[in-house]
């Protein structure tokens, strides 16, 4: 990369030099203003501002609607409480904690599984790459249908799974009758609707390790086992962190597949917190306050796997 | 090397396929099944009968094609949008440095923190006094900045080499006309991959959608399809045939454009 002087002398170093005579116009000189405004105009509007809207919420009893002609509906200041009442919101702490376990539990599965499919379909031949794209077509298609696809394949007395299931001779499964098999429905549902992004995710890492350490471990006699726990898991880390957290991030902000697969149901076995967060606001009269507190609590942890995944990607590098 | 096609592999593979084909070929099966045959037990597997009555029900039903045409005008627009800005936003962030450029970016690569799931209320308040609630344009222009848009064009267009735009710059050739005479042609294929993947991420979008619109003529297919599963007395020949209607326009996308698609998603994942 060559140095490029500047016409008042300055030189420019680094990847993107300032190109010649940029500068010299008034009007070019506002032309990367102009090239940014669309998208920061859309992203203060719709994301940024509102975050910093919705933490003020947060310290505010107000319903979702203010009418200043109305006082009943002016918000008001009350500090903390909204947080606090948190503490003892029975609603907020189930879904909190059933989200929570089920990423807990939806999350290792997803890296399991997907790391199997990559180790099993990443071989560069034609058979392979025709299953890796059946594999990837899910994540292309809406959560909504793939809860509809689930719950049509889960019916307890006209399901494809329990009729499966009873040539084997299981009894029927009540998968979206009781509670917890409601969650596990949930959980296998999710895993495979994202099991094929993660997948390609790393393929792509392991086709970025070098033959030469396989080949050489083969020479000394490594068992294929002690070579995926000694070579390619410590070199998939940093795919593993990437995975880690996206699919973290993914499985806290469940919902969609829930609207179609369980409705929440059954009762509130499978509620989890965005429709918490939802049917806070704007079902009940004057939480709106409250479901901004929720929000924030769960920008918290998403805010803390991103930095995770920064520490963790910093650190290899 | 080891041999690639031993017994296990192929057998994985094997299994692999089933649990992956099954749920969409179990639901694209059913559809084409009579009313009774539809829930019978045991079930069949191939129908003995298919027909497309389903089908005709759900599309003469005097909604559906409008969902279904509010969905292409939406997804079609949006990915459009979505795509300009982030060529633009990319192309100002890859070739040019100027004051606060740094923050831009943070600013727009932090907005990745902050989906809306988590901003609803507000962005819902946004949309009102914007008057955009109810209306098809609030889901076309409210969804359309990306950080990963703007982050892939960036990191193609950096690619391009500068001398190029010197040259452009020297013959005295207007900015504008610089992006759209040379950044443009040059970034098709990052263009087309962006554009694909707007269009599939709008087709399926359904909180933004849900957020937005109540007047039942502007439902969006998702939209639709989330208020036709009410939590007792589903209708499945209809939902059925909805939802396998709904995905033929991403499985033919999906089909043609596979190969895209998919290594756009490696060059974003790895590129990181």
């Amino acid at each position: 990369m060559t140095a490029v002087t500047l016409e008042d002398g300055r030189s420019a170093l680094g990847p993107h030099p300032v190109p010649k005579g940029l500068r010299g116009s008034l009007a070019s000189l506002g032309w990367p203003y102009l090239l940014m405004l669309p998208t920061m105009a859309l992203l203060i509007t719709f994301t940024l501002y509102p975050l910093v809207q919705g933490l003020f919420m947060a310290f505010f009893k107000r319903g979702v609607v203010v009418v200043p002609q109305v006082p009943s509906t002016l918000p008001q200041y009350i500090g903390l409480e909204n947080f606090v009442g948190l503490l003892s919101n029975a609603d907020f702490q189930n879904s909190l904690l059933k989200t929570v376990l089920f990423v807990v539990i939806a999350v290792p599965l997803n890296i399991v599984v997907s790391l199997a499919l990559a180790l099993l379909l990443s071989p560069q031949t034609k058979l392979f790459a025709v299953v890796r794209t059946i594999v990837f077509f899910p994540s292309m298609i809406s959560l909504l249908i793939i809860g509809v696809a689930w719950r049509w394949l889960f019916g307890l007395n006209n399901g494809l799974v329990n009729y499966l299931l009873s040539l084997v001779g299981i009894a029927p499964v009540p998968w979206l009758e009781q509670d917890t098999m409601a969650q596990v429905a949930v959980v296998i549902a999710w895993v495979w609707a994202q099991a094929g992004f993660n997948m390609m995710i790393f393929i792509a890492g392991l086709t970025a390790i070098s033959i030469d350490y396989y080949e050489a471990a083969s020479i000394d006699g490594t068992s294929k086992w002690r070579q995926f726990t000694h070579i390619t898991l410590p070199l998939l880390k940093p795919t593993l962190a990437v995975v880690l957290v996206l699919s973290s991030i993914e499985a806290f902000k469940v919902y969609e597949l829930v609207v179609s697969l369980t409705g929440g149901g059954p009762g509130k076995a499978t509620v989890y917190l965005i429709q918490t967060i939802y049917d806070t606001a704007f079902q009940k009269p004057m939480q709106a306050g409250v479901a901004a507190a929720q929000s924030m609590v769960l920008f918290i942890i998403l805010l803390l796997l991103t930095i995770f995944q920064l520490r963790v990607s910093r650190g290899e590098k | 090397m080891t041999r690639i096609y031993t017994p296990w592999r192929l057998i994985f593979v094997t299994l692999t396929l089933f649990v992956f084909v099954m749920p969409p070929a179990w639901l694209f099966l059913s559809s084409l099944k009579s009313q009774q045959e539809i829930f019978q037990w045991p079930p069949t597997i191939f129908p003995a009968q298919p027909t497309l009555q389903n089908f005709i029900d759900t599309v003469s039903r005097a909604k559906f094609l409008v969902f279904f045409r509010n969905s292409a005008v939406v997804s079609v627009l949006s990915a459009f949008l979505s795509v300009t800005i982030s060529v633009m936003a990319g192309y100002a962030l890859a070739k040019f440095r100027f004051k606060g450029d740094t923050l831009f970016f943070l600013l727009i690569m932090s907005s990745l923190m902050v989906p809306l799931q988590i901003v609803m209320i507000p962005v819902f308040l946004v949309l009102r006094d914007l008057n955009l609630l109810d209306t098809l344009a609030g889901i076309i222009i409210a969804p359309a900045a990306t950080p990963t848009g703007v982050f892939l064009m960036r990191q193609y267009i950096t690619n391009i080499p500068d001398s190029l735009l010197e040259a452009a710059r020297l013959d005295g050739t207007p900015e504008w006309r610089i992006l759209w005479r040379i950044i443009v042609p040059l970034a098709i294929p990052a263009i087309g991959t962006l554009l694909a993947f707007n269009l599939v991420w709008r087709w399926n979008d359904y909180l933004w959608p849900f957020l937005i619109i109540s007047d039942q003529d502007k439902w969006t297919v998702q939209v639709a399809l989330a208020n036709t599963v009410g939590r007792f007395g589903i209708n499945w020949p209809r939902l059925l045939s909805m939802s396998v209607l709904s995905v033929l326009p991403v499985l033919v996308m999906f089909t043609a454009l596979q190969r895209m698609l998919m290594s756009g998603l490696m060059a974003g994942a790895t590129k990181e």
